[in-house]
């Protein structure tokens, strides 16, 4: 394997438009050369470390002259923005090592994420790397592209915006980039349409009718002690996931007295819905019935004006009962709890739950917040995030209509991808024809790209300068971390080349969007304090990534609307089933279709089916076993606009009348690892809508099953579903864990015991905490540790094989509950760092050890591949690289080891990168121990606690994963693993695991955990998932 | 099992009209031009061992992603295989010497064979654990030998005691063999002519029958026996401790060390009946292996079957009575989980087929013997099949369950393995005599003194 390295910097001349990146200080930097680099950065002439080419052939030299802010084999961090990972823009901390940025993490003083990345965001680098990207500017040619200058491009661009009918769609943005936008539609006068998917467009409109505010508020979760979701997916795709996990975290902390209990309502349990304590079925569309019934019996409780009583009073369980499809009693009794709760908060439908009936259910969920008391205190108008509105799906569909009668004459498409992400019915791909001329701003060569006559590839947002308003008196900002792979430019210089091309005179201020944005950013500086000059805050605001207010966000206040009394909300009615209902859901690893030409994200097994790279149907048992289906038999799902065929998934956590189905699957172009893919139920998607707020339907679509008597594969890394009482992943009643907690006197002995398990002489035992009762389940860390750890990815048929390599998965397990229920509790399995590791004794070579800080250690040179290691491990987490991976995109090509350029690009040089025959398993980071023991040493101190984090642990949303020193008793990871829900899995093999599990805490009342073989039916199950791993 | 009555009755029914010089002419006669026969035979079974020698290639070429093993199943066909050679080589040496030692006479014409037999055995099962590494090409780290890395493998290791236990046996056995050759090789020196003369006579090291000689041939051969017969019982205890050691519910049992052996002398007599009742009739020793020879090697396989049965009974017994939840979900799964066929094949071959052997009809039965040694070694394969692959597959952690299916290369370098025993075996059978020439004139010259 070579792993391409840097030669020389070209980027010197700072054309690439990089020329001031600025480091934000390395941890590991010693003072002196933190001063080094203020001084350099505060010349002003900090040259450009993170913007080398990338490859220069395999030969390694060295530099002659080595690049400022650059020592070789050491990274550099700058701050910088990610706003393409999902709803909510995150902080970046990049490490770039020799001018290539090699991981991702969270900016820790970002007021977003807090430090914390998602799964996507963690391979954001793979979308930077990735090999498909459109290289050079294109034009058409027949069925084909032909490469064009950049002269001609732009000429031809400026000719085709001179006149009448331009659009430009982009996703939507703030900051400066919204504000050129603006501009150069005005120059141009074009029409600037701002578009996402998955949009908020149904919350604005019942906000502006239920209080007058057309505003998302911000949800505190964390200050809630009742947390009722309406199939909000809010700790994966809604709003703002990263936030919002982190405020969950913090009302699910169990030691600190806090576990807000948390109920689903919703047709189908989606992973945050598997998070909850409880879950109400509601027939898809019955939200608003079950937020009303709610309402009412807190109103009853509580005594609200008599307008709104009136309003509720045909709301009983009783009378809706029927028609939500649950039983009247656990309405009541749901609506006593939240009636009876401190701070209940309530969170309206995401994209799964936006059915044609959206506003009402939003408007319903508004009005029972409203009657709790939850609006001021934990739904806080004014104090929410900043974000663009996107159009409806309505206004599109004036767009598509315009489109066809031809007046548009020019599009131009930049940053989004309507042609996949539009139902099919929409008719966009074929108005697209009638447009005389289509640009793409692409930088994939995405379904909508294909279909453009000029492509003008745009820099990925990591190799572009950006902004972002955050919230109050936060912005964002965003410098590339390299200069661009590929003959591309940042989509605004695009722009503005594009408006100078059309007419001359044009003038934004600036000569590129580098200088456009930081005339921007001169006015915050004179509107700010002014305590620094220019030059020098704006170095700051750059190693700082953004402007940062911490004063709280201030609350607007709000009441209820004239329009919230006189709402029209359906009235209850008999059972309104009779047909199947389809619920497309967006998924963490691919939201809207942007994650699936990433390897890392198609390999991370979907995180409640435990899928990879494929699309399922998901079928209640019941519903499977009345129609004779099985885990991997094809359907068809046929609806009023087409039909597709997929394998079905058995599961449980779906209503008998729903069928599930991912979105983001099912490409026809975006590249090699996404086209042809899975399907896309957008493809069959009736283009129907909410016709109060226009927003599209995703939800409801009435749909048949036809089995094809074929058999296909759905691949499922999941064994079984249950632990068998194993003691692996335990959960436990809230009142028996406050029994505990209070009974529990902390071991004092830990620190000797740790002692135990490493040489006396160290100062270290390496552990970890892992709390179940925080982890969600969101694969973070599976994608963090991939990028962290040269994993490669195998494909969809050797996981099938069940030979995939992450070193950290996430188990999910289900949890019999009393009523016949279930509840899954998400478990993370790495290796376990064992004091008395079954695997080091078999080893004939000693190539997996003991160290003498207790790390279980894998000497990859030393392996001669006997695997008996990986028999003996109790946990099963040895992978053992049974080819050179990776073998292409699906992984079954011959081409051993070849990372697909400039995927290579990515690889961390701290890591090896190993090769066929040799065993592997997680390391607990080991390279960042050595670093810091390193810079430890070098201060003649020990490591302090807090000074190793591993990527898994840095990346956890909810700081689940809690890492350090078992020998030093303060240390948090001690303290967590001495607390009295700490237990070691499979305990009874003494093992002496350096992983203590946290156990998971719920409000049911879980199955008396007694039976030892699982279940009945899950049995037949459990072999039948076994045949289709074999 | 054999007095002197029963060794002079052997000589009186085996050889009413044999002479000496017929023991020498009938036993030595395959020892000539081989016929076409053999040629066929010979092509078959190396045609075999190519292919398969292919597919080892492929594996060292691609990975042993070729193989159908995987997480958790990291040890499949490969594996069972090894341990089912170990066990085929458990005959040669028991016959030999336990029968030896007990002067069970009746062995006599079966123990050349037997011991060529396990020869082969362990140079086919020695293959194994290097076909079966992901770095074939590093196979001698696991060798002890000084080097100025002064790195060593890991005596802790099973593996490690594997090799050692392998070795000493492949050794011993080999001296042995030799040991018993010596006085035959004499007899070949003497009838050849030209080069083979000179070759036989380099390795009949000067025999010439003296009786000097022949006190210190028969010392040597005894003390053979004592120092061979403890191998009998530690090579295949130590190839259990591969297992045995092992933290896999389904592995670790104490009783694995006896349960082993006597598979492994179950699987060996059933392999030397399934190849003498073929070979006394391609080389017509039909006067010196008997329908007596053959009873009572039905009986020690009855003995063993009967060992088996009762330790499969046992592990059972152990697993219900641990109470040990993961040990008997383990033990219930390899009933009626998805390998329920191979176990059951296990349960008929292994158990309810050698019942059968209760009658003496079966017993001296030539066919019926072909059919159940043939049913007893598929069994035994899938014994050793069953007890890793069952065990692995529904380990500690449920969310790693997952099953295993051989591929193509696996299964080619099995059949890679019966045809390069038989490959040796064959060659074997073409140039040493497979019947010991002193060991029946003994016996005869007893008749004559009688």
């Amino acid at each position: 394997m070579h792993e391409r390295e840097m030669t020389e910097s070209s980027c010197a001349s700072g054309t690439c438009g990089c020329g001031g990146a600025e480091p934000v200080a390395e941890p590991g930097t010693s003072r002196r050369d933190f001063l080094k680099v203020i001084g350099v950065a505060g010349a002003g002439v900090a040259a450009t470390a993170a913007c080398g080419p990338p490859d220069a052939g395999d030969k390694l030299i060295s530099y002659l002259v080595t690049p400022e802010n650059t020592t070789p084999g050491v990274n550099t961090t700058y701050a910088t923005l990610l706003t393409g990972a999902g709803p909510e823009p995150l902080g970046l901390h990049a490490w770039v090592r020799d001018g290539r940025p090699i991981k991702l993490e969270g900016n820790p003083s970002f007021p977003t994420n807090r430090g914390k990345l998602t799964a996507l965001a963690q391979s954001a680098l793979q979308d930077l790397y990735d090999p498909d990207r459109v290289q050079q500017p294109l034009r058409r040619a027949g069925d084909g592209f032909q490469p064009v200058s950049w002269e001609e491009a732009i000429a031809n661009a400026g000719g085709a915006v001179g006149g009448a009918g331009v659009v430009l769609l982009t996703p939507p943005v703030t900051g400066s980039r919204a504000q050129l936008y603006t501009e150069w539609a005005a120059a141009l006068r074009a029409e600037h349409v701002q578009y996402e998917p998955f949009n908020y467009v149904v919350q604005r409109r019942a906000n502006e009718i239920t209080f007058g505010v057309r505003d998302i508020p911000a949800y505190d979760v964390d200050g809630a002690d009742f947390i009722l979701s309406f199939g909000a997916e809010f700790l994966e795709t809604w709003l703002a996931p990263t936030d919002l996990s982190r405020r969950y975290a913090a009302a699910r902390a169990f030691e600190t007295g806090r576990q807000a209990e948390f109920v689903f309502v919703g047709p189908r349990l989606s992973l945050t819905g598997t998070n909850a304590d409880d879950w109400i079925p509601a027939r898809a569309g019955t939200e608003t019935l079950v937020a009303l019934a709610i309402a009412r019996a807190v109103a009853e409780r509580r005594g609200v004006a008599p307008r709104l009583t009136a309003l509720l009073a045909p709301y009983s369980p009783d009378a809706v009962a029927d028609q939500v499809g649950v039983p009247a009693e656990r309405i009541q009794a749901l609506a006593e709890k939240v009636a009876g709760a401190r701070a209940p908060i309530a969170l309206p439908p995401g994209v799964a739950g936006q059915g044609q009936a959206a506003t009402d259910a939003h408007v319903a969920v508004a009005l029972l917040n409203w009657v709790a008391g939850a609006v001021g205190q934990t739904v806080r108008f004014g104090a929410g995030a900043r974000r663009a509105e996107s159009a409806s799906f309505t206004e599109m569909e004036r767009l598509i209509s315009a489109m066809r009668s031809g007046g548009v004459s020019t599009l131009i498409v930049a940053g989004v991808n309507p042609v996949y992400s539009l139902p099919a019915a929409s008719g966009f791909a074929d108005a697209l024809g009638q447009v005389t001329t289509v640009i793409s701003l692409g930088s994939h060569m995405d379904e909508t790209t294909q279909a453009a006559g000029w492509v003008l590839p745009a820099n990925h947002e990591l190799e572009s300068w950006s902004d972002a308003e955050i919230g109050a008196g936060a912005r964002g900002l965003g410098q590339p971390l390299i200069s661009p792979l590929f003959d591309t430019r940042q989509a605004e210089d695009i722009l503005m080349q594009v408006a100078v091309a059309a007419s001359p005179g044009t003038d934004f201020g600036a000569p590129d969007f580098a200088s456009y944005l930081q005339n921007r950013w001169r006015e915050l500086h004179r509107a700010g304090d002014r305590v620094l000059g220019f030059e020098s805050w704006w170095v700051e605001r750059m190693k700082a990534g953004g402007i940062y207010d911490r004063s709280p966000a201030p609350t607007t206040p709000v009441s209820l609307a004239a329009g919230a009394f006189a709402y029209d909300f359906p009235t209850p009615g008999q059972d309104g089933g009779g047909s199947l209902s389809l619920v497309a859901y967006p998924t963490l690893q691919f939201y809207d279709g942007r994650g699936a030409n990433r390897p890392w994200m198609q390999e991370m097994p979907d995180p409640v089916v435990k899928a990879v790279w494929n699309s399922w149907v998901e079928l209640h048992p019941d519903a499977a076993t009345a129609r004779g289906l099985a885990h991997g038999d094809i359907v068809e799902v046929r609806s009023e606009s087409g039909s597709i065929r997929a394998p079905v998934f058995v599961y449980r956590g779906i209503r008998e009348d729903c069928v599930g189905m991912p979105l983001g699957q099912g490409h026809t172009a975006y590249g090699r690892f996404a086209a042809g893919r899975g399907v896309n139920p957008l493809e069959i998607l009736p283009a129907r809508t909410d016709a109060t707020s226009g927003a599209l339907a995703f939800g409801g679509a009435a749909v048949e099953l036809t089995a094809t008597g074929e058999r296909g594969q759905l691949v499922n890394t999941q064994g079984s579903d249950s632990d068998h009482d194993r003691h692996i992943a335990t959960m436990i009643g809230v009142d028996l864990a406050r029994a505990e907690l209070r009974e529990h006197h902390a071991d004092p002995d830990q620190a000797v015991d740790a002692a135990f398990d490493s040489d006396p002489n160290s100062p270290y035992r390496w552990g970890m905490t892992i709390d179940l009762n925080l982890c969600t389940g969101c694969g973070a860390c599976t994608a963090a540790c991939a990028a962290e750890n040269n994993i490669p990815w195998v494909g969809e048929k050797r996981v099938q094989q069940g030979r995939e390599m992450s070193w950290i998965s996430v188990a999910r397990y289900y949890k019999e509950t009393a009523d016949g229920g279930f509840r899954t509790l998400h478990a993370p399995m790495l290796c376990q760092h064992c004091g008395d590791a079954p695997c080091e004794p078999v080893c004939p070579v000693y190539a997996t050890y003991h160290n003498p800080e207790g790390l279980n250690a894998q000497v990859y040179n030393r392996c001669v591949g006997t695997r008996y290691c990986a028999n003996n491990c109790p946990y099963k987490v040895r992978r053992f690289n049974w080819y050179t991976y990776p073998m292409g995109e699906d992984g079954e090509d011959r081409t051993f080891g070849e990372w697909p350029y400039p995927l290579n690009l990515q690889l961390n040089p701290d890591v090896t990168v190993r090769s066929k025959g040799v065993m592997e398993k997680c390391t607990f980071c080991v390279q960042r121990i050595s670093r810091a023991k390193f810079l430890a040493k070098d201060q003649g101190r020990q490591v302090g606690d807090g000074e190793v984090v591993s990527a898994c642990m840095q990346t956890c949303p909810t700081e689940a994963i809690v890492f350090g020193n078992l020998k030093d008793p303060a240390s948090r990871v001690s303290q967590l693993a001495r607390g009295a829900r700490g237990y070691h899995a499979l305990d009874e093999l003494s093992t002496r695991p350096a992983v203590t599990y946290l156990k998971g805490v719920t409000h049911a009342e879980l199955e008396n955990g007694s039976h030892g073989g699982g279940h009945e039916g899950e049995e037949s199950h459990d072999s039948e998932n076994a045949e289709s791993h074999a | 099992m054999a007095t002197p009555e029963t060794d002079a009755r052997l000589a009186a029914e085996e050889a009413p009209h044999l002479t000496l010089l017929d023991a020498n002419e009938d036993i030595s006669r395959p020892i000539s031009a081989p016929a076409w026969r053999f040629w066929f035979l010979l092509g078959v079974v190396g045609t075999i061992i190519l292919w398969a020698g292919v597919a080892w290639v492929v594996q060292i070429r691609d990975g042993l992603g070729v193989t159908g093993i995987n997480n958790p199943v990291f040890w499949g066909v490969y594996i069972a295989t090894f341990v089912f050679w170990v066990g085929i080589a458990h005959s040669g040496t028991l016959i030999s010497a336990i029968l030896y030692l007990f002067r069970s006479g009746w062995r006599t014409t079966i123990n050349r064979a037997a011991e060529a037999m396990t020869i082969f055995a362990v140079m086919t099962a020695g293959l194994f654990p290097l076909i079966h590494l992901g770095r074939v090409w590093y196979f001698y780290w696991l060798v002890p030998y000084p080097s100025q890395r002064m790195i060593w493998p890991n005596f802790k290791s099973p593996l490690v005691w594997d090799l050692f236990a392998i070795g000493t046996y492949f050794t011993i056995s080999l001296i042995f063999w030799y040991t018993g050759l010596i006085p035959d090789l004499a007899v070949l020196r003497d009838k050849m002519t030209g080069w083979k003369s000179k070759l036989y006579g380099v390795f009949a090291l000067g025999w010439t029958g003296s009786v000097k000689e022949w006190r210190h041939y028969r010392r040597a051969y005894l003390y053979m026996a004592g120092i061979a017969t403890p191998l009998v019982l530690s090579v295949h205890s130590v190839v259990s401790w591969d297992f045995a050691m092992g933290i896999v519910p389904g592995w670790h049992s104490t009783i694995f060390a006896p349960y082993f052996v006597a598979g492994a002398i179950f699987s060996g007599v059933a392999l030397v009946i399934t190849i003498m009742i073929p070979l006394r009739w391609a080389f017509g020793l039909h006067e010196y292996i008997t329908e007596y020879h053959f009873e009572n090697m039905a009986k020690l396989l009855l003995l063993t079957s009967l060992i088996v049965g009762y330790s499969y009974a046992v592990e059972y017994f152990i697993a219900w009575y641990s109470a040990d939840p993961i040990e008997m979900a383990s033990f219930r799964w390899r009933a009626v989980g998805a390998y329920t066929l191979p176990f059951w094949i296990m349960v008929f071959c292994n158990c309810v087929v050698p019942v059968t052997l209760w009658f003496k009809k079966v017993r001296t039965s030539l066919p019926a013997l072909m059919v159940v040694t043939i049913l007893v070694n598929i069994g035994m394969w899938y014994e050793r099949f069953v007890i890793i692959v069952t065990s692995l597959a529904h380990e500690f952690v449920p969310a790693s369950w997952g099953n295993y299916t051989p591929t193509w290369v696996e299964l080619s370098i099995l059949a890679g393995s019966f045809a390069w025993f038989f490959f040796w075996f064959l060659l074997f059978s073409k140039t040493l005599p497979t019947i010991s020439i002193a060991e029946v004139k003994e016996h005869l010259a007893h008749e004559h003194h009688d």
